[in-house]
């Protein structure tokens, strides 16, 4: 029981195909309470599908998605979008559409015939458009953005979802350096300040190492394995997951492991 | 364009509401003089007292039986399609969607002319009630829409897609009518092919009473309906995960629009390119703001179609030239203009 209770959401046996391409092949995960998950693996290994499935986006063959131990397809589209809340790979928006018109979008999933917008919803909005800084830039369109911007401005739509759970596809993708620090500090932020559920899809190995509590390699539609970093960045590991032969470090500021490729295996 | 404010909360900033009010008058003027105009005029101070009760016999007779019907049908019709092009061009998040581009005129058209070749006699009558015909009229625009969507498959979402078959299958609508016209026992063939082109000139006081009553209930519905337009603005994925189902309200919306587009075609005919231009010029007049975005739609939709209906008796007179043919000799450049530019969708 206390371990059910441990994890907020709990991936079992989940398939998914494509047609006749098996994408996530009876996958089963454990997601901690308050954690920072971080899935990665090679392209094509189903780490985003697996993603979309949490926020049920793909329906599965078989197996399940429970959320606080609750089947998550029996909820209903906007319940399970005040619980959980996922920005997806390049998002999209009209380009005259105001950075504030999005984050307002955030709270769609709270707003119902006989309940209007109201005062949290208000609330919601300005302390999403405040925490991802882009307040200043409310009246601004998406249009006049720059890369860096429009991700703060996606993931304030998502925060005001006000989600315990939060899931982003790849947040730094196409962002330079600054910004992909920006992105992740604010998640991490957002993790250990209001104790929310983070769950990320991260290409680069070695900021996935520095940002998760649970770090987890999914190859062939399957959980290859998980683990912290420090279990988890191993050389034979990575040679059999990522098909490269790295070192394996220490980051001197971070002392978390980092790893370096140097050449396909 | 840039300067045009968009709408914000749930108050109407001064602009949007000037504009609305201008557009208003336009469309007030327009009907007056419509209804004034004819092959006698009479003056918009005789047309308003007609309006508000006043007025001699002549000129109440000429006024309310035969020459409002006739306008009163072109607004209600181009203000219906317009106000689909407006939820048409929402959904898919592309300005060239419209009733038009996407096959829903013509299946409505086809549904028509079938409905007129099944249930006509010999005398030029028809054999069951004319009340019928919008629902024949929406049958066709719903299987239009339908195929339409089908043969999208799996990228319904994608405008293109959509706007492709759209095309093919208006192509395929219209073929069918042309053949069922020459070889079908209709003996209104005339009176058909003046009516596909879009004419509104031999339309009474019950087809009007029949176009208000499913095309205001419907334009409720879809008012009601259109709430949930603003999630829908975003990609398939992002608009999910904040709740909105969206394959399911793409389906209702497109219904929605395909009768809307029905209650206006079965009695106005086929009056292309309202339902694209209208709400174009709407977004760059009042933004992205969903409420004055409809109303205005509607006005402008009414405005060109009642226009049209007029530009033909002041030019064409006394030819009866059908209000279609004008709405498509402005409407085909402008969506050559829209094709043309750059930057065609808002995704």
């Amino acid at each position: 029981m206390d371990d059910q209770m441990a994890n907020r959401i709990e991936v079992k046996a989940l398939s998914l195909s494509y047609g006749p391409e098996v994408v996530l092949d009876a996958l089963s995960l454990p997601i901690p309470s308050g954690q920072i998950t971080v899935l990665a693996g090679p392209n094509g290994c189903g780490k985003s599908t697996l993603l979309r499935a949490i926020r049920r986006l793909h329906a599965p063959q078989s197996g399940q998605v429970l959320l606080d131990a609750e089947d998550i397809s029996k909820l209903n589209g906007k319940a399970l979008g005040r619980r959980i809340g996922l920005l997806a790979q390049s998002p999209s928006a009209p380009q005259d559409m105001t950075v504030e018109e999005l984050v307002r979008l955030g709270r769609y999933p709270h707003q119902a015939m006989m309940q209007p917008w109201g005062a949290g919803d208000d609330a919601a909005v300005a302390a999403a458009m405040v925490g991802t800084g882009v307040a200043e830039m409310r009246q601004r369109r998406i249009g006049s953005l720059s890369g860096g911007q429009l991700q703060r401005a996606w993931i304030a739509m998502v925060l005001a979802q006000e989600t315990d759970v939060i899931c982003l596809d790849e947040p730094v993708n196409h962002l330079d350096m600054a910004h992909q620090l920006d992105c992740l500090e604010l998640v991490t932020r957002l993790n250990k300040e209001q104790g929310r559920t983070i769950v990320l899809v991260l290409h680069d190995l070695n900021l996935a190492a520095r940002y998760a509590d649970q770090l987890v390699f999914v190859a062939d539609g399957k959980v290859r394995e998980r683990g912290t970093p420090e279990t988890m960045m191993r050389s034979d590991l990575i040679d059999e997951v990522f098909n490269v032969t790295a070192e394996i470090i220490i980051d001197p500021v971070h002392k978390r492991p980092i790893c370096i490729p140097h050449r396909r295996s | 364009m840039s300067e045009v404010v968009a709408m914000r909360r749930r108050t109407m900033p001064g602009s949007t509401t000037i504009a609305l009010l201008a557009v208003f008058a336009v469309f007030v003027l327009l009907f007056l003089a419509g209804v004034g105009f004819g092959s006698t005029w009479i003056g918009l101070d005789t047309v308003t007292g007609v309006l508000l009760g006043g007025g001699d016999r002549t000129d109440r007779l000429v006024v309310l039986q035969l020459r409002l019907p006739r306008v009163l049908a072109a607004a209600i019709a181009g203000g219906a399609i317009a106000y689909a092009g407006y939820l048409l061009q929402r959904i898919t998040r592309n300005e060239l969607a419209s009733p038009g581009v996407l096959g829903v005129v013509d299946g409505a058209a086809l549904g028509v002319v079938l409905f007129l070749a099944i249930f006509s006699n010999e005398s030029n009558a028809l054999t069951v009630p004319v009340a019928w015909q919008p629902l024949a009229a929406a049958l066709g625009a719903m299987t239009a829409i339908g195929l339409v969507f089908l043969l999208s498959g799996r990228q319904a979402s994608s405008a293109i897609r959509l706007i492709l078959f759209g095309i093919a299958i208006a192509a395929v609508a219209k073929a069918l009518t042309t053949i069922f016209m020459l070889i079908g026992p209709i003996y209104q063939a005339a009176q058909a092919a003046r009516w596909l082109a879009g004419a509104v000139n031999t339309i009474n006081w019950s087809e009007v009473q029949i176009m208000l009553m499913v095309l205001v209930p419907v334009g409720i519905v879809a008012g009601i309906a259109a709430r949930n337009l603003p999630p829908a603005d975003l990609d398939d994925a992002s608009s999910r995960s904040i709740g909105l189902n969206l394959p399911v309200y793409r389906i209702i919306m497109f219904l929605l629009a395909a009768l809307l587009t029905a209650g206006a075609v079965a009695f106005a005919g086929g009056v292309g390119f309202v339902g694209l231009i209208a709400p174009h010029m709407a977004r760059l007049l009042v933004g992205r703001g969903r409420m004055a975005g409809i109303v205005m739609s509607i006005l402008l939709g009414a405005i060109i179609l009642v226009g049209a209906d007029l530009l033909i008796r002041v030019a064409f007179a006394p030819l009866e030239v059908p209000a279609g043919t004008v709405t498509a000799v402005i409407g085909a450049p402008y969506f050559l203009y829209l094709l043309m530019r750059k930057d065609n969708s808002n995704g």
